[in-house]
């Protein structure tokens, strides 16, 4: 067995970090803008939902409005032609995602980016027991708050929250965009 | 400096982070590769590969796509080499737990296995008997190399693709990598520097649900038919990310048996948590 055959893994002493919130920024507002529609105009065109609009669209949606105020811009100009940009935010059990979809003029989605994705736990140390023997073996400095960190691997976190958003989105589209 | 962009595809938020500041084309080809494999794949959508084969009847041929024939074929090798242990065909228990939909008509004589699943080559499949497959427990990996290899093409020197935390780490740099503590999911253990690999996690601890009031998580042992729903977790550490994403699910069942399969793919375990037996 050739060692190079072999991902270089090394192996290090265990450490513990415990942040009580992971954020990461992908891109801002004007970047998801000209990710999604290349060298295109965008204007304001925020729209704050009357009560029947907003029944509307759950009935549409199947999926409960939570904010009135949209924050939507038009699109003009530049190689994609005219559409939607619309900023949404969505709230799961340990997690906040601002993202942005970008529909085409006959609503057709067009694409669709994360902006800032933020994780957040409540948890309590449970069986602490085998737990400790990583625990204070080596210096576990406690990342600060909002930390930054790369490369978790772990069980799949759901994006169902941000499916059912751009069910919503695609159900304003109809109610009061088309 | 890096760039990072993530988009929702295959259930989950799918990451690129690219070396240096990358054209927009090279995250474009690779979240393409990505929305390829999410449109063939997914159990979730009628129009898939998956689901014309779940919908078809014992003895139809049916033609798929060459990467959903390849990762078909790649998905009956583990589960030959981990003797069932990973199984394409679990749908069925996942359709009855509600994660997954089902298209299909019931089957009052029990449902196949792998066994029943014949690749017939020229991209052809046909059921035995009536199954039910699942893709989900390769296909993110195989999303993952896919991407990877798109970004290399379009020139990318060095990067790291996460689809939910399975992830592969190409060029020249170490990368460090940490995995989810089983038993509070916000911590994480620093486990290693990866350099030209991939690392995927199998637990239960995003998906424990009840179900018609009975504990359920999307983990089935695939010959009990339980659920698995200890506070555990197993990384697999391999050269492309199918291998780490598929192996992953058979070591949280049975770690001790996988040693010699892991030694086989060239892979390698670190399994957290408690040793104990599926509900």
């Amino acid at each position: 067995m050739n060692i190079r055959d072999w991902p270089v893994f090394v192996a290090a002493p265990l450490a513990l970090f415990a942040p009580a919130a992971h954020a990461t920024a992908y891109l801002s507002v004007e970047q998801a803008q000209q990710a999604i529609f290349p060298g295109a105009n965008l204007s304001p065109a925020p729209v704050s939902l009357s009560g029947e609009q907003k029944r509307a669209i759950e009935d549409k949606s199947g999926v409960s409005v939570r904010a009135r105020d949209q924050k939507i811009w038009r699109v003009s100009g530049g190689r994609s032609g005219a559409g939607w940009f619309i900023l949404d935010e969505v709230i799961g059990k340990h997690e906040f995602i601002t993202y942005a979809v970008g529909l085409n003029a006959n609503g057709a989605v067009r694409g669709v980016e994360i902006l800032e994705y933020r994780e957040a736990y409540g948890y309590q140390v449970r069986d602490a027991g085998w737990r400790g023997q990583f625990v204070g073996k080596t210096a576990a400095d406690p990342l600060k708050l909002d930390a930054d960190i790369r490369n978790v691997s772990g069980a799949t976190l759901s994006c169902r929250h941000v499916t059912d958003g751009i069910k919503r989105l695609l159900a304003l589209y109809e109610v009061v965009l088309k | 400096m890096s760039t990072r962009r993530a988009r929702p595809l295959l259930g989950t938020l799918f990451e690129i982070s690219v070396a240096n500041d990358r054209s927009s084309d090279s995250f474009e080809a690779a979240f393409g590769a990505a929305e390829r494999v999410h449109r063939l794949m997914s159990a979730h959508d009628p129009e898939s590969d998956v689901s014309k084969i779940n919908r078809a009847k014992p003895g139809d041929r049916v033609a798929v796509d060459p990467w959903t024939y390849q990762v078909l074929a790649s998905a009956c090798g583990f589960a030959r080499s981990t003797g069932g242990l990973f199984d394409p065909c679990v749908a069925p228990l996942l359709q009855d737990a509600a994660f997954l939909p089902r298209f299909a008509e019931p089957c009052a004589d029990g449902w196949g296995d792998y066994r029943h699943l014949e690749l017939l080559g020229h991209c052809t499949v046909r059921a035995r008997c009536p199954l039910q497959i699942t893709l989900d427990g390769i296909a993110k990996g195989f999303a993952v190399d896919k991407a990877t290899e798109a970004l290399r093409e379009s020139g990318a020197e060095a990067g790291v693709v996460n689809a939910g935390g399975d992830l592969r780490a190409f060029g020249p740099t170490p990368e460090p990598v940490y995995v989810r503590d089983p038993a509070a999911p916000g911590r994480f253990f620093f486990v290693g520097q990866l350099c030209e690999g991939a690392l995927a996690t199998s637990a239960p601890y995003f998906s424990r649900t009840e179900h018609e009031g009975r504990q359920a998580s999307h983990i089935f042992h695939p010959k009990k038919g339980s659920a698995l729903l200890r506070e555990a977790s197993a990384s697999v550490v391999a050269r492309d990310c199918m291998t780490a994403d598929a192996l992953a699910k058979a070591v949280l069942l049975d770690a001790r048996r996988m040693e010699p399969v892991l030694a086989r793919h060239h892979a390698r375990a670190i399994v957290l948590g408690p040793e104990t037996e599926c509900a």
